[in-house]
């Protein structure tokens, strides 16, 4: 304890010399940045900004990346809780609730509980990840792919408790999401599927192209395709801030997106998106008022929110811990570290104590910059609302085509995002919800994966699921939701979502 | 009449004839692009970047890396390839470059691209694969793997990078003379294939020496044997398999420069010139050297036979391999 306070203490002392501090802060103002903008995400910012790093010693270029990437997820719930897209994919949960809550003209407060929730979770978990790196990176590693596999069929159920309408439909929605899925080369194999010749469609169908057509285009053209525009939202000022209640509903949801982020984070894998969705769903399911989620809950924005910054952290464990990548942010990272002559591996952090503990130090420093430049931002944030839709829409269409452009510098993205937009604005037209498609595209590829892989392993034998006690462990959790979910089919009593069919009934005959 | 006639003609003649001339000597006279077809961070970038930066300098005319990435650098290589040839385009390649036309002739799938539509300009590093296995397993050398391994076919799993992959086809060119059959579990990269031997969910990998070089030292990892035509030389006490009786067991991850064939020969010679003076490059040595890279630089003949060689063997796996049958 005292032995890591005094580490903390050199690694402050890096932290606030005033080089690193400099890139600290242009890591998070450019992570903002990038997080706010559509489609760009963390690993296309630290991909574009990587090389500026080479010119840098090892500890500014680490402390930068990060501030990207943790950044991103500051900003990340600008766009989609204004917007209704996602700045970036762990954000896609936002959207249902931030935007619901916007079109309540409770934008700020959605805004500002973003930003609160990112930064009690992102400090909370450098607390953890500086207490518990070594420890919890052995752990993470024996999540292989059974363990995975396991996690994911946990996030599939989370569909669920992903739309307030008929099962049957999301249900279709999420299949539609992972026959998306499917789209690209065969892992196993080689084979190229449903590729129809199309190089680029070799490496499948991305999350950000996928996200931001079915989510923002598909709300513009709905919006363009109203007979009377709807009314400019005006907010005021005493509006900007979430009132006591607000507060009081989204302290929970902070802490256990901040405990669950930060766990699923440290799993080797694209953790922050699905701890999003898995936050998204505890929620849901612990909610007294579980009908308010997708018309405004603020447990939805606080709870996934706070799960993707904490993930963040979580992620840098076994890179830190043990110098492997946990994700291909990481890897980005690692090689960043690489360029500088600092060899990753289970010695960093006793053979390069600066660099660790500097790096530990100014995750702190950088989350209060992120607060301090995030919440007065609220009300300029918030007074985008204020363009008019003729002004606003084109403009947003602009920056969503060069966002996702940008990603991969590919035009096949373009045309996935457009084609998505269009499927969008059908589907909501016949009342389908899109964020299970979302949900499916993310999950099929990995699901997948790690379905075949443990079964390479095992030689086809299904066996492996149950022999493994994680794995064992999670699959008994996952039928155990299975069966409560299946309870009020059996028990004749009703759930929050036939409660919700008869409500809506009622009012019809009202 | 005609001899004025004429001689407009001929003058118009020597002045086309003349004219590409000083455009060549002018080579090159805008940035030159070096193509990296995989993303920011991994080796074919981490090579580029210090390549194009002595590059350069030594050209002094600018050199910038762009990454085209996407379907395993098939597309990178492929713009490359369908490019211009006029050295204003360039391609840093890895040895999947031999891999992944093999692979698409073995699906019946139009080529993206041949290796003949390239012109070798220069390898600049090969770095011999190393077999290693979790600490805790019971082989401690190479001919005790293998051994066990011919015991208990399709038993001993590795990991890989992927299908095809780089780290598979190292694996698949000691199989074969070894006479021994492994159980693969393609991952999705090099980082998921060490990630996933160091948790203990496959028994073998071969990769890279830089990577796995922290993980041996710490005692998670034993280094049983390298690919290498030489001892690797962190490693001084790891055989290779061409010692322990397997020659054709020889496999480099190896980055090398090209241009699209049919690029003119005075450029293509510039080029060369300009890469050679590169590797000698200071700053370049001391990148390469962060890197744990050594430089193994060659050119010309001896480049296009270690090239030739190099893709005759992979293709020779690649067809081995075959299609993965799915079991049904």
């Amino acid at each position: 304890m005292l032995e890591t306070l005094a580490n903390l203490g050199l690694g402050f002392s890096v932290a606030l010399s005033p080089p690193v501090l400099l890139y600290a802060f242009i890591g998070t103002v450019v992570g903002t940045l990038v997080g706010v903008l559509p489609g760009v995400g963390p690993l296309a910012g630290i991909s574009l900004l990587l090389p500026a790093t080479y010119g840098l010693d090892a500890t500014r270029a680490i402390v930068m990346l990060a501030g990207i990437y943790y950044g991103a997820m500051y900003g990340g719930s600008t766009t989609s809780i204004l917007m209704r897209i996602p700045g970036e994919a762990a954000s896609v949960m936002t959207c249902i609730d931030g935007y619901a809550m916007a079109r309540k003209g409770r934008a700020g407060a959605a805004l500002a509980i973003a930003a609160v929730g990112s930064y009690v979770a992102g400090t909370a978990s450098i607390v953890a990840l500086m207490f518990l790196a070594p420890p919890l990176a052995g752990l993470a590693l024996r999540f292989g792919p059974p363990e995975y596999f396991a996690l994911l069929l946990l996030g599939l159920l989370v569909l669920a408790y992903m739309s307030g309408g008929s099962m049957l439909r999301a249900l279709a929605m999420a299949a539609l999401g992972l026959l998306f899925g499917m789209v690209g080369i065969d892992q196993m194999s080689g084979y190229f599927r449903f590729a129809y010749g199309v190089v680029e469609l070799g490496d499948g169908i991305g999350i950000v192209p996928v996200a931001v057509g079915l989510f923002g285009l598909a709300e513009i053209l709905a919006t363009a395709g109203q007979p009377t525009p709807p009314a400019v939202i005006k907010p005021r000022l005493r509006e900007l801030l979430p009132s006591r209640r607000e507060w009081g509903e989204s302290a929970a949801p902070i802490g256990r997106g901040t405990v669950l982020g930060f766990l699923i984070g440290v799993i080797p894998g694209s953790a922050h998106i699905i701890s999003s969705f898995v936050s998204y769903a505890i929620e849901r399911k612990l909610s007294k008022r579980p009908e308010e989620f997708g018309k405004g809950a603020v447990a939805g924005v606080a709870g996934p929110e706070s799960a993707n910054n904490s993930a963040t952290s979580g992620a840098f464990v076994p890179m830190l811990a043990l110098g492997v990548p946990s994700g291909p942010i990481p890897a980005v990272m690692l090689a960043a570290m690489m360029v500088h002559g600092v060899s990753p591996g289970p010695f960093l952090i006793k053979q390069q104590p600066e660099l660790f503990w500097g790096f530990i130090a100014s995750m702190y420093v950088g989350n209060l910059v992120l607060l301090i430049l995030n919440l007065p931002l609220v009300g300029l944030f918030v007074n985008l609302l204020r363009v008019p839709y003729p002004i606003l829409y084109p403009s947003i269409l602009v920056f969503s085509v060069l966002g996702v452009y940008a990603v991969n510098g590919s035009v096949v993205d373009v045309w996935i995002m457009l084609l998505m937009g269009a499927l969008g604005y059908v589907l909501r037209k016949l009342d389908f919800e899109t964020a299970p498609i979302v949900l499916g595209v993310v999950l099929a590829p990995m699901i997948e994966m790690a379905l075949r892989q443990s079964l390479a392993m095992s030689d086809g034998r299904y066996a492996i699921f149950v022999t493994r006690p994680i794995a064992a462990t999670l699959l008994a959790v996952g039928a155990v939701l299975l069966l409560l979910s299946l309870k009020p089919l059996v028990m004749h009593t009703l759930d929050w979502r036939a409660r919700l069919a008869l409500a809506a009934k009622r009012e019809e005959h009202s | 009449m005609t001899l004025a006639r004429t001689a407009v003609l001929l003058s118009l003649v020597l002045l086309a004839g003349a004219s590409p001339a000083p455009a060549q000597d002018a080579y090159p006279s805008r940035p030159i692009t070096l193509v990296a077809p995989f993303p920011p961070g991994g080796v074919a970038d981490l090579t580029a970047r210090p390549v194009a930066a002595a590059l350069e300098k030594a050209l002094r005319n600018p050199v910038g890396v762009v990454n085209k990435t996407g379907a395993a650098g098939a597309v990178g290589m492929q713009y490359v390839a369908t490019s211009k040839p006029d050295g204003y385009t360039l391609l840093l390649a890895l040895s999947s470059i031999s891999i992944i036309p093999e692979a698409d002739k073995l699906f019946g799938r139009q080529p993206a691209f041949t290796v003949d539509q390239f012109a070798p300009l220069a390898l600049i590093s090969a770095d011999p694969t190393i077999l290693v296995v979790p600490a805790d397993k019971p082989w401690k050398t190479a001919k005790e793997f293998i051994e066990d391994a011919k015991k208990r076919p399709g038993q001993i799993s590795f990991s890989s990078s992927g299908v095809y992959g780089t780290l598979h086809m190292a694996m698949e060119l000691l199989s074969h003379p070894a006479g021994i059959k492994l159980r693969h579990v393609p991952y999705g990269g090099a980082g998921p294939a060490l990630t996933a031997i160091l948790g203990g969910h496959v028994d073998a990998l071969a990769s890279g020496p830089a990577v796995v070089l922290p993980h041996i030292r710490s005692g998670k990892l034993r280094p049983l044997a390298g690919w290498g035509d030489k001892r690797v030389a962190a490693l001084p006490d790891v055989p290779t398999f061409k010692e322990l009786g397997y020659p054709d067991a020889e496999f480099y991850i190896w980055a090398g420069v090209f241009a699209p064939k049919g690029t003119p020969e005075p450029v293509l010679a510039k080029l060369r010139q300009a890469l050679r003076q590169a590797v000698e490059d200071p700053d370049f040595k001391g990148a390469m050297d962060k890197l744990q890279t050594p430089i193994a630089f060659k050119q010309g003949e001896e480049f296009q036979r270690f090239f030739d060689t190099d893709a005759r063997r992979l293709a020779e796996g690649v067809r081995r391999v075959g299609k993965i049958e799915i079991k049904k």
